[in-house]
């Protein structure tokens, strides 16, 4: 085995037991990550099969299949991320709103008791 | 019409220098007034606090857009109110335009009242740079809306309850200015355009919006379409 690919099992195999551990999940959830984690694993001892994919697919070797997947793969990521934090921008407009039209109710009613 | 119903929204973002005297001179003309403080750091608060206006504060900052929409809300709460306006808090607008632009509301020929810059009788001792980038920002705003006004992001705006009511700002940054005309032209409310007075001083150059910020509203207004 080449370095690189210690490496990469080291890295995919600890992923895993972070996400495992971290996300507390249920067996479903162990099983997807372990598929994903052996198809990583396989591609990593087995380079060659990257490339009779990627050649199946009009690619010409297999490191680019990946990484085309990879953009792919990230862009949904990101775009997904942006929707949930702009999602969040609102909640926290609104709750901050909320609480000065409340202060100024609350203060006006002060003042007309006084 | 009595001017206490006309609510004037100035939203303030550490404006301590210069907001005790704009508060004092639209109170002057009877104007009801509508400070937005923006989590401000300095002492704008305490400069007018004595004064007899109603104070919202946003325990986070959160931007102008944001801040002149809280200012909209609670004006709409308040049963006198039967024109709006917006109002920049760093000296930069003149009261007095004000009551040119309020005649169009009351005799319902107008829904909003735009000031600009580049109207005849207009005055603005603005850079030939800031002049340039209004002119992209137009051109914008007109891509974005297809409103082709005489200017951009003007500050000064008024506006009656109908127009109010409509507007409903998501975008907290500067991005609102073009938001509102989006609003306008999406339902169809008339708006009339009228010179006005800005003035540029050293003061409130330094807190004028830059090329980059044209740039980050350029991409806010892009990316929020899509998720909106």
């Amino acid at each position: 085995m080449t370095a690189i690919q210690i490496l990469l099992i080291a890295g995919l195999a600890l992923s895993a037991i972070y996400v495992y551990l971290k996300f507390q999940s249920v067996i479903a959830d162990a099983i997807i990550l372990l598929l994903f984690i052996a198809a990583g694993i396989i591609f990593v001892l087995f380079p060659q099969l990257t490339t009779k994919i990627a050649n199946k697919l009009g690619v010409g070797r297999g490191t680019d299949l990946i990484l085309y997947v990879c953009i792919v793969f990230f862009l949904f990521v990101l775009i997904r991320m942006y929707a949930r934090i702009r999602k969040l921008e609102q909640t926290v407009t609104k709750i901050v709103r909320d609480n000065s039209m409340n202060a100024v109710v609350k203060n006006e009613k002060e003042k007309a008791r006084n | 019409m009595e001017n206490s119903s006309v609510y004037i929204i100035v939203p303030v973002f550490n404006e301590g220098f210069t907001i005790r005297k704009v508060v004092v001179s639209l109170l002057e003309y009877g104007f009801s007034v509508i400070v937005v403080d923006d989590a401000s750091t300095d002492n704008s608060y305490s400069s007018i606090k004595d004064l007899n206006i109603h104070y919202l504060l946003h325990e986070v900052n959160l931007g102008q857009g944001a801040a002149i929409q809280t200012g909209i809300e609670y004006a709409l709460t308040k049963g006198d109110a039967k024109i709006f306006a917006t109002f920049d808090g760093d000296g930069q607008h003149r009261v007095e335009d004000i009551m040119e632009m309020i005649t169009p509301i009351e005799k319902n020929e107008a829904d909003i009242v735009m000031g600009s810059r580049f109207l005849p009788g207009a005055f603005s001792n603005a850079s030939f740079i800031r002049k340039t980038a209004i002119q992209t920002a137009r051109i914008i705003n007109f891509l974005f809306t297809g409103l082709w006004l005489t200017d951009a992001h003007n500050g000064l705006r008024v506006f009656n309850r109908k127009t109010a009511s409509l507007l409903d700002l998501k975008e907290n940054g500067m991005a609102h200015a073009s938001e509102i005309l989006f609003r306008v032209a999406k339902y169809k409310l008339r708006v009339k355009e009228m010179p006005v007075h800005i003035l540029y001083t050293d003061y409130s150059r330094k807190k004028g919006q830059s090329i980059f910020n044209g740039i980050k509203i350029f991409f806010d207004l892009v990316f929020n379409r899509i998720f909106d």
